[in-house]
Order: structure tokens, then C-alpha cells, then sequence
């Protein structure tokens, strides 16, 4: 199936701050923030702190009300009927909230009463979950001897109890071991292929890298790049890469001359005793100019050693921060 | 201009329509029902009372003196008076007295012939009745009677003079007295029924009415469930419960004490209204306390972002939440209440079954009310402190400093606080009316309202329907203002 599940259209919003009931100040979160996310795609939202991901999504899900522009889930406004738009969501927020007294049975059983499921169905389908997430054990034990990773498996296991179509993740591996992190990446692979549409939101870079397929960059409230990982990636690789080399009899003047060359820069230079490292971030095609112009002054060259651009290069590129 | 301005507005809130409307025609009835009153009653008849003239006609030493009192209105003049029987009339009927006295307040002379009528004082009026009211109307009661003016003469001694007394009163038969309550059932009954039909037209226009009801219901079952576990509700419940057994079955014993003393109930209906105070005292803090935690602790505990996610509108979950905390201090309430009744009928008399029914049925009001109340600070403050004392200085100020406050405001308007002043009209009426604005004195005006037979009664300045008419809005104000401020969360 393809087409756009969720579509979000110039949305506006101010964060108010009230005293004695008036409204005294506005703070904008989100403006003019605009994007799209076709069915099946694991989407990930990338932003600095503060950026509006966690105000995006909770625009989503619900909990807030946006001031200005639309949020499309299958074509329909979300203001137009948030209660349906809700069945269509899972939400697994950034702090999970359980409530201690309970059981994970209990839990479920819970916040399954706020869909419309059949009790038959609602413990299938409950049993089954806690089956996939690991916590089939701990089923009859109270949430309140749980660890974190356990509480946002248990969470996961909530967020998916009613089936939803698009499952949204706040900052799903915050606070998660490796092993943690691992499992549940391995889950969502799982989930996403079986068809279910994903979008988590992130600041650890290399997660979005390794699970999603699309990624959308926000900043200031702002989208500032939609694409797929591979679009990215490769648009990297056209505008800059960097090289390392280890050199001997590197100095100033050669130093001087690569960074008057258009399209190259030395990023770092290290002494590593007999030999110098020197960090480069050039075009692909100006690689053979670098070698020629170094053994031409007398330079030797030990290693070259090219250094894949990572997401993070994007995205301290897009959010402004890239200094180098 | 208007009527765009109302169009617009209607518009706007089309699901609120049905009820705008309803509303807007039950003022017309009862700017209706005050017009109909005026315009068919003398609703002040104190007025026309103090609007007699009295004259001496002193024809000389040695000659008879002529008194003379004397009315505005043309004798044989019917007026339907509308008015409270300021006194009771078991106590106004002509028995056991000596004749030949003129009275000054009552305007006659005693006479032989008046023994086994009723001198009524209906709002500073006074009726003579020709007949025996003792138990066919009571004090407070608003009524209306159809009165003549008569004259007549009568000849009594006053020291060395022979008077003779010319004068006008107003009679009535007995069978010319209503209760008010006869004709404002027909306003009220239309009123009521315009409500419910109005009600009825916006609950249907609501979107998923039915379904969000059922997740009201899902999640006030959670709440109970979880506020009947927690430790605070298993101590203050205890607490309460006991507290309100041991009041009930005191005030039935204090009925049987020495009438002299301060620990004397009068008969059941004063122990009960002695008994919604108690309760109230005990039952309204625990509702306060067990709405402390109702939205900050499951916004710190992030458990509110998990709710807020599921198909639940915000309204719902504020009902929802008020409903099953209102269940956890509710049914060990009734419990007690019931417990409490039984030994103080026990002790004493039984009070009106009407005034029982309202002491158990309002109490479940006023403990939603409490909650509902707390519920705005629950979800307004900014830290769990906040919510605490706020909600302790409610309780503070509605269950124990709420007699200061109406001392110091009763000063500060000039009625003196001399011994005796809790019998002044002005301080009662006063008292009457800052009493609305307590949820508390609501409960006990309500109460106390239905051990009478009817709601046509004045309770010390205020009528009774505006105590019912406070019973409803208190709860719904305040349930309005939680999910208001929660509403506004979304905002951001």
C-alpha cells in the first residue's frame, strides 16, 4: 500500500504562559512546520533539543491542539474527529508513565478499555504482545519492580494494543542499555515489516541511521530537509567527503595551499610524532589533486583513508551547527 | 446587530444550541413567573401593613375616646396577598387569653368572639383568619391568601376612658389560603421539563455520546479501584466513617437532653441538619484529599500523556476522574450516613423521609461538588504544594471560618453583632445568602428544605428553589471550570 498516512500542512503553535487566568506571553514551538509520511515508511525526526519534535508529536497524538494549519491522517483533518484519529495512532511518549500498582495484565487491560476491543480479544491479543516484548514472565508482577526497559516494552505493548496504523515514538531509546536499544530496534524492523508505519523522533543520530528510511530535520519549529536515508547519504557524498591522511613532512605552507584550493579544507590537523594526521573535507573529485599537489612538495603520503559522511554531518550541516 | 451577533454565537457553538436556547426560554418563564406574582399578588404585604394610619378622635376629658385605624384601600377591597408566614401559626391561634385588651401589633381589640381563629403574619402582615390553622400551614411557608377589608367597631376600657376602636383589618376564610408552591410547580414543572428536553436535543448532537460514556464509566471504575487501595482513603475513610456514626448516634441521644442546655436537639429534622453539617465537616475534606493527586501526581508520573493519548475527549476525563473519586469517598459515606441515621433514630425521632432521602442523595452532590472544586486547583496549579494548600484552605474557609467571615462582613456593613444577633433578620438573611456561596450550608439548606412538605419556603431571606437552583449549579460550575482549565492545557 503507498500513498500519504500522515500529513502535516504550515502547522503554527505557540507554547501561552498565563497568570491569574490571562494570558500574559506566547512562545513559538512550531511555524509553518510542514511534512509528510507515506504508509510503510519508518520515518524519523531529527532536531536539536528544543527543535519542536516532541511538540510535533504531541500535536499528532492529540495532547495538544495546533494554532494554525492542518494535520491530514489519511486525507482527515485530525480536529475534525480526534477520537477517530486516535484509534489510528500508537504513542509510546519519551517518559513512560505506568502505573506501579498494576500488572502488566492489568495494564493492558486498562488502557484496553479505551478502544473498542472485546475482552476475548483484548487478552489474545495483550498475551500475544507480552509474548513478542519479553515480559510474558513478568505478566502477574507488579510494573513497579520494573526497569526502564521493561516499562517501555511494556509501553510498546500499550501503544500496540488496539493496532494502530501509524505507531509515533518520543525519543524511543533514551534511558535504554545497548541491549535495550538493540531489542527494541529489532522489534520495530519487525513491525514496520509488517507494514506498520513508524515515526520516532531522535537525537541520537546513529539510531535513526540504522532503523528508518526516511528522515525529516527539524529546527526551530521548522522542517528544514525531508528525504530518505539513501538521498541523504548520497547527496553527502556528492557535495563533501572527508579524508584522512597520514603524512610526513606535512607543513604550513602545504597546509596553506590546500585550503586556498576551491572545494577543499583542512579540518584537523594532529602531531602524531613522526607523523602528522590531516583531517580533509573535500569533493570526491579533487582527491587526486590533493595526492598530486602533497607528493609533488615533497610530502609522503602513508595512508588515505576516506571517511564516510555520517547523518550527523547533515545534520549539524541543516541545523547550522556544522563549524567546521 | 444583535441578532447577527446571536446568529454568530450560535453557530459557533452549534453542539450547545439545544441547551443556549433552553436556557434563554426558562428565563422567559421565569421573568414570566415573577410578572404573573406581581401582577396577581401583592407581594409585599408588609407595605400595605405599615401604610395604616391610626388616629385618636379625644373628644374631652369626660367623653369616650375614639380610635380609628384605617387603610389606604376601600373597605370590602379583596387583595390576594402573597407572602412567608413570618411566624408559625400553630402559635397565632386565639386560645387561653383574657378579653378586653387592645393590642397594639395586631391592630383589635380581644374579643370572645376571636377564640379558635388565627391572627396569620404572612411578611409583616397581619390576616385575621377565621378558622384554626394550628398544623395546616407552618412558619417559613410561602402562601398565598385572598384577604378583604373590613371594618368594624368595638368598645374597650383604657384606664378611665371608654374607647371605642373604628377599625379596618384585613379577614380571610381558611379555605383562601394557598401554599405559593401550588402555582410555582406549574412554572417550575414547565421550567424542568423545557431543561431536560433541551438537555436531551445536546447530549444527542454530541459526537460519540455513547461511546465516550462508556469510557466515563471505564475510567471512574479505575479511579475507584484505585483510590479504595491507597492507603490515605483506607485511613480517612476509616476516619470519616467512624466520625459520621458516632455524630449520628449523638445527635439522637442529645434529643432526650435537658432543653436548657447547649447539647439540646429540638426533635429529628434539627439533628439532621445538625448531621449534614458534621458531614460535611469530615466527608469534604477527605474528597478534597483524594483529589490532591488526581491530575499533578499522574502529570509528574507522566501517566497523563499515556491517558491523553487514547481516543478520550478531555471533558470525559475530567468527568471520569471526578465520578470515581467522588465513588471512593461517596460509598463509604453513604455507608456511614446510613449507619449514622439508624442509630440516631434510634436515640431520637425520625426526621422527614424526604429530608433523610436528601441528606443521603445530596451528600453524594456536595461530595462531587467537593471534588470537582479541588479537581480546578488539581489541574491549574503548578506543583503538588500548591494543590494541597489551595485545597486546605477551601476546606479551611468552608468548614470552619466561613461563620467569621459572615461576622466580619455583617460589621463591616453596619449590623451589630449585640447579643442576640443570630436572630436579627438582616444577619440572617445576610447569613442566608453568603450561605450559597459555601457548598457546605448549600448541602444543609437543601436538606433542610425537604423536611418541609414543600419548596415554597423562605430560609431566612432566600427562597427555597434558589437553594436547589444553587445545589445543581455548584457541581455543574465547577465541573465547567476543571475541564475549562484542562482544555486549556491543549492550548499549550
Amino acid at each position: 500500500m503507498s500513498g500519504s498516512l500522515l500529513k502535516l500542512k504550515d502547522v503554527q503553535k505557540d507554547y501561552r504562559t498565563y497568570r491569574f487566568g490571562r494570558e500574559t506571553g506566547r512562545i513559538n514551538a512550531l511555524n509553518k512546520l510542514s511534512f509528510s509520511v507515506d504508509r510503510g515508511q519508518v520515518f524519523g525526526f531529527l532536531g536539536p533539543n528544543g527543535a519542536g519534535k516532541t511538540t510535533t508529536i504531541k500535536c499528532i497524538v492529540g495532547i495538544l491542539t495546533c494554532d494554525k494549519g492542518n494535520i491530514l491522517i489519511e486525507g482527515d483533518d485530525i480536529e475534525e474527529n480526534r477520537l477517530h484519529s486516535k484509534n489510528k495512532i500508537g504513542f509510546l511518549p519519551e517518559q513512560v508513565g505506568l502505573y506501579g500498582g498494576l500488572t502488566p495484565t492489568e495494564t493492558l487491560k486498562y488502557y484496553g478499555g479505551f478502544y473498542k476491543l472485546e475482552n476475548e480479544i483484548l487478552k489474545e491479543r495483550g498475551k500475544d504482545l507480552l509474548q513478542k516484548l519479553g515480559l510474558d514472565k513478568d505478566s502477574e508482577r507488579q510494573v513497579r519492580g520494573f526497569s526502564l526497559g521493561m516499562r517501555k516494552r511494556l509501553a510498546l505493548a500499550v501503544a500496540l494494543l488496539h493496532e494502530p496504523e501509524i505507531l509515533i515514538l518520543d525519543e524511543p531509546t533514551s534511558g535504554l542499555d545497548p541491549r535495550g536499544v538493540k531489542a527494541l530496534r529489532a522489534v520495530l524492523q519487525e513491525l514496520n515489516e509488517k507494514g506498520l508505519t513508524i515515526i520516532l523522533s531522535s537525537h541520537v543520530l546513529s539510531e535513526i541511521q540504522e532503523i528508518c528510511t526516511h528522515i525529516g530535520i527539524i529546527d526551530k519549529g521548522k522542517l528544514i530537509r525531508q528525504d530518505t536515508i539513501a538521498g541523504i547519504r548520497e547527496e553527502v557524498r556528492k557535495t563533501a567527503i572527508k579524508l584522512s591522511l597520514r603524512v610526513k613532512g606535512f607543513n604550513d605552507s602545504n597546509a596553506k595551499q590546500l585550503n586556498k584550493k576551491r572545494g577543499v579544507s583542512i579540518i584537523e590537523e594532529t602531531d602524531l610524532g613522526k607523523h602528522t594526521r590531516v583531517l580533509l573535507k573535500l569533493k570526491e573529485n579533487l582527491i587526486p589533486w590533493v595526492t598530486d599537489t602533497l607528493v609533488s612538495k615533497g610530502v609522503k603520503i602513508f595512508s588515505i583513508e576516506p571517511q564516510t559522511s555520517s547523518l550527523e554531518d547533515v545534520f549539524l550541516k541543516e541545523t547550522g551547527d556544522d563549524n567546521d | 446587530m444583535i441578532m447577527t451577533k446571536l446568529n454568530d454565537l450560535l453557530k459557533r457553538h452549534e453542539t450547545w444550541r439545544p441547551l443556549i436556547i433552553a436556557l434563554s426560554i426558562i428565563v422567559v418563564i421565569a421573568i414570566s413567573h415573577k410578572i404573573y406574582w406581581e401582577t396577581t399578588a401583592e407581594t409585599n404585604p408588609g407595605k400595605i401593613w405599615d401604610g395604616k394610619t391610626f388616629s385618636i378622635v379625644d373628644l374631652g376629658e369626660d367623653e369616650n375616646q375614639i380610635w380609628r385605624i384605617k387603610f389606604n384601600q376601600e373597605v370590602d377591597d379583596k387583595i390576594v396577598f402573597k407572602g412567608v408566614l413570618e411566624t408559625s401559626p400553630r402559635n397565632e391561634v386565639y386560645q387561653n387569653f383574657t378579653t378586653g385588651g387592645f393590642i397594639e401589633s395586631e391592630g383589635l381589640v380581644y374579643t370572645e368572639d376571636l377564640y379558635g381563629k388565627t391572627m396569620l403574619n404572612v411578611g409583616g402582615m397581619r390576616i385575621l383568619v377565621n378558622g384554626n390553622l394550628s398544623g395546616e400551614f407552618f412558619e417559613s411557608e410561602i402562601i398565598t391568601i385572598r384577604a378583604h377589608l373590613v371594618e368594624n367597631t368595638t368598645t374597650f376600657q383604657n384606664g378611665p376612658n371608654n374607647v371605642t376602636l373604628i377599625r379596618e383589618g384585613w379577614e380571610a376564610e381558611p379555605e383562601d389560603i394557598q401554599l405559593a408552591s401550588d402555582t410555582d410547580y406549574y412554572f417550575f414543572g414547565t421550567e424542568v421539563l423545557i431543561l431536560l428536553f433541551g438537555t436531551y436535543l445536546y447530549l444527542k448532537n454530541m459526537r460519540h455520546l455513547r461511546n465516550q460514556l462508556n469510557l466515563i464509566w471505564h475510567l471512574a471504575k479505575f479511579e475507584f479501584k484505585s483510590g479504595m487501595k491507597s492507603s490515605r482513603m483506607v485511613i480517612l475513610g476509616l476516619f470519616f466513617s467512624l466520625f459520621i456514626i458516632g455524630i449520628g448516634w449523638v445527635l439522637g441521644d442529645m434529643q432526650g437532653a435537658n432543653p436548657e442546655t447547649s447539647f439540646f436537639v429540638e426533635n429529628g429534622n434539627h439533628a439532621l441538619l445538625q448531621f449534614c453539617f458534621f458531614t460535611f465537616f469530615v466527608v469534604s475534606l477527605a474528597a478534597i484529599a483524594v483529589s490532591v493527586d488526581a491530575f499533578h501526581k499522574e502529570r509528574q508520573t507522566n501517566t497523563l500523556n499515556m491517558l491523553l493519548a487514547r481516543p478520550i475527549t478531555r471533558e470525559s476525563i475530567v468527568i471520569g476522574k471526578a465520578l470515581g473519586l467522588t465513588m471512593v469517598v461517596g460509598v463509604p459515606a453513604f455507608v456511614a450516613q446510613l449507619i449514622g441515621l439508624y442509630l440516631m433514630i434510634l436515640e431520637g425521632d425520625i426526621p422527614a423521609i424526604s429530608g433523610i432521602l436528601a441528606f443521603l442523595l445530596f451528600g453524594q452532590v456536595m461530595i462531587f461538588t467537593m471534588v470537582t472544586f479541588q479537581l480546578c486547583f488539581a489541574v491549574a496549579a503548578r506543583s503538588g504544594t500548591d494543590v494541597v494548600i489551595y485545597g486546605l484552605g477551601a476546606w479551611l474557609l468552608f468548614a470552619i471560618v466561613w461563620n467569621l467571615l459572615v461576622y466580619a462582613i455583617s460589621f463591616v456593613i453596619g449590623i451589630e453583632l449585640t447579643e442576640g444577633f443570630e436572630t436579627n433578620p438582616e444577619y440572617q438573611a445576610l447569613a442566608s445568602h453568603l450561605g450559597l456561596f459555601n457548598p457546605g450550608y448549600v448541602y444543609q439548606f437543601a436538606v433542610g428544605l425537604l423536611t418541609h412538605r414543600t419548596i415554597a419556603i423562605d430560609m431566612g431571606g432566600i427562597p427555597g428553589w434558589l437553594v436547589l437552583l444553587a445545589l445543581v449549579l455548584w457541581p455543574l460550575t465547577c465541573l465547567r471550570a476543571s475541564t475549562w482549565l484542562f482544555k486549556r492545557e491543549m492550548k499549550g
